[in-house]
């Protein structure tokens, strides 16, 4: 979060000059596991090996507009100073802190 | 390029809406393979299928072919046609799953859209029928899109029985205007709905008051209005949610939305809704984030002049519209901080360049 406003991306390159996936731009792309799937192990001598390119998740990966919902970012908002620190975004706070 | 010029293609399951849309106002043949080739369960969803034969319905000579195995589809667009259109939406998405690209299509028909669509009118994925009736309507306001564009909500249908009703109007217009939305203003009201549905009309109260708790410290102007709908009218399922937007002194206007949960009391959703709310409002920009692709998609349609529009970090599904769009018209657009002197907001400022979209089907009377 706090790289993000330190060091501006530029986003004309990343969007139009790589093949980044949008996930991985925005750096959202799960928990990070870049464990190249799909190589077969050289202890798996099992005849058959099971693919797994495919995610294993409970749930598929809907194409939905609305982002799920995150706990934790909303829970944030318990906070007063964070409350007080968008004040200047209405009318009634004061011209730009 | 010297094989298939005019064929777009595409890979994989997601993204599926605004790729279809880009082929039809584009008049290009999109064809989209690896849908689901690795699942379980492969190939199209019965929702995306019925979104197919949506599209079959609401414009004229589009010929789809979907392969045997339904991983693979060709799309070869047909004019969009518009007109009186009745359609059942399978009980696996909302409405919204199918308003979402339709309204990106109907201002270019050949005759004004008068769209029936049955089933869930509200659910966590997709837009609901009230972000639509009360944000993404208005977005389209911008670009000159406005007389006669209404959505009725005749009945309301919550998961996971549905039996909801809406009636989307819209106009047809020979070209969209050209925007220069850069200043996102101050918020200077909260608009929302509260609804409850085959369960205690309290509960829809009850939301009000959770919500304002948080919202009052912000703005006196808070209107929340508690929809109710009785009998047949209120669907099969019980259910309830609430609706938030603000809107600023410039007309930019943020969204978010929370809907019930089995166990979870009125007044946590409430606050779910009104926080989701502030931390849009904290992402800045002049349009709501869901709402990104519809605003960029209308300013590349644009008259041949430069459209800017000021917006928040863009979403995964916004940078592969970016991507997808460029294949399709050939427009990049230009992104650049809003504000480079102030390092504290994220804020880019859009630019492009119209294509001079013209609205060939429309039929002259």
């Amino acid at each position: 979060e706090s790289s993000r406003s330190r060091r501006r991306k530029d986003w004309t390159k990343l969007i139009y000059n790589s093949s980044a996936s949008p996930e991985s731009i925005l750096g959202v792309d799960g928990s990070g596991d870049t464990s190249s799937s799909g190589v077969p192990r050289m202890d798996d001598d099992d005849f058959f090996t099971v693919k797994s390119s495919a995610p294993v998740k409970a749930e598929e990966d809907l194409d939905r507009t609305k982002e799920p919902v995150n706990a934790d970012e909303l829970k944030q908002w318990e906070d007063e100073e964070l409350l007080d620190s968008i004040r200047h975004l209405f009318i009634t706070g004061t011209p730009s802190q | 390029m010297a094989q298939t010029p005019t064929i777009l293609q595409f890979s994989g399951h997601q993204y599926l809406r605004h790729r279809l849309v880009l082929s039809i106002l584009s008049g290009k043949p999109v064809r989209i393979d690896k849908i689901r080739s690795d699942d379980k369960n492969p190939g199209l969803r019965d929702y995306e299928v019925s979104l197919l034969r949506l599209l079959e319905r609401v414009t004229n000579g589009t010929i789809i072919e979907i392969s045997v195995t339904g991983t693979a589809i060709l799309l070869k667009p047909g004019i969009i046609a518009g007109g009186s259109v009745v359609h059942d939406c399978p009980l696996s998405r909302s409405v919204g799953y199918f308003l979402e690209p339709i309204v990106m299509l109907a201002p270019f028909a050949k005759k004004p859209l008068q769209l029936t669509l049955r089933g869930i009118t509200t659910d966590d994925n997709d837009l609901s029928v009230d972000i639509i009736r009360t944000v993404t309507l208005p977005h389209m306001q911008l670009f000159g899109v406005s007389e006669g564009l209404e959505l009725r909500i005749k009945k309301r249908g919550s998961p996971p029985q549905g039996g909801g009703e809406v009636q989307f109007l819209c106009p047809i217009v020979r070209q969209v205007k050209t925007i220069n939305f850069v200043d996102p203003g101050k918020v200077k009201r909260i608009r929302g709905i509260s609804h409850a549905v085959r369960v205690n009309p309290q509960f829809s109260n009850r939301m009000i008051e959770a919500s304002r708790s948080v919202l009052n410290r912000y703005i006196p102007d808070i209107y929340l209005y508690s929809d109710v709908y009785k009998g047949e009218d209120s669907g099969k399922s019980p259910g309830y949610a609430l609706t938030l937007l603000s809107e600023s002194t410039t007309g930019a206007m943020h969204c978010a939305e929370a809907i019930s949960q089995p166990g979870v009391p009125p007044e946590d959703i409430a606050l779910q809704a009104s926080r989701a709310l502030l931390t849009e409002i904290k992402r800045g920009g002049c349009i709501d984030r869901q709402h990104q692709v519809l605003v960029l998609l209308m300013m590349v349609l644009g008259s041949e002049d430069v459209g800017r529009c000021r917006l928040g970090e863009p979403t995964t599904r916004t940078i592969q519209f970016l991507r997808d769009v460029k294949e399709t018209f050939g427009t990049a657009f230009k992104i650049a901080p809003a504000d480079p002197s102030d390092q504290n907001t994220p804020d880019l400022l859009f630019s492009c360049y119209g294509v001079g979209y013209i609205n060939a089907n429309r039929s002259l009377a």
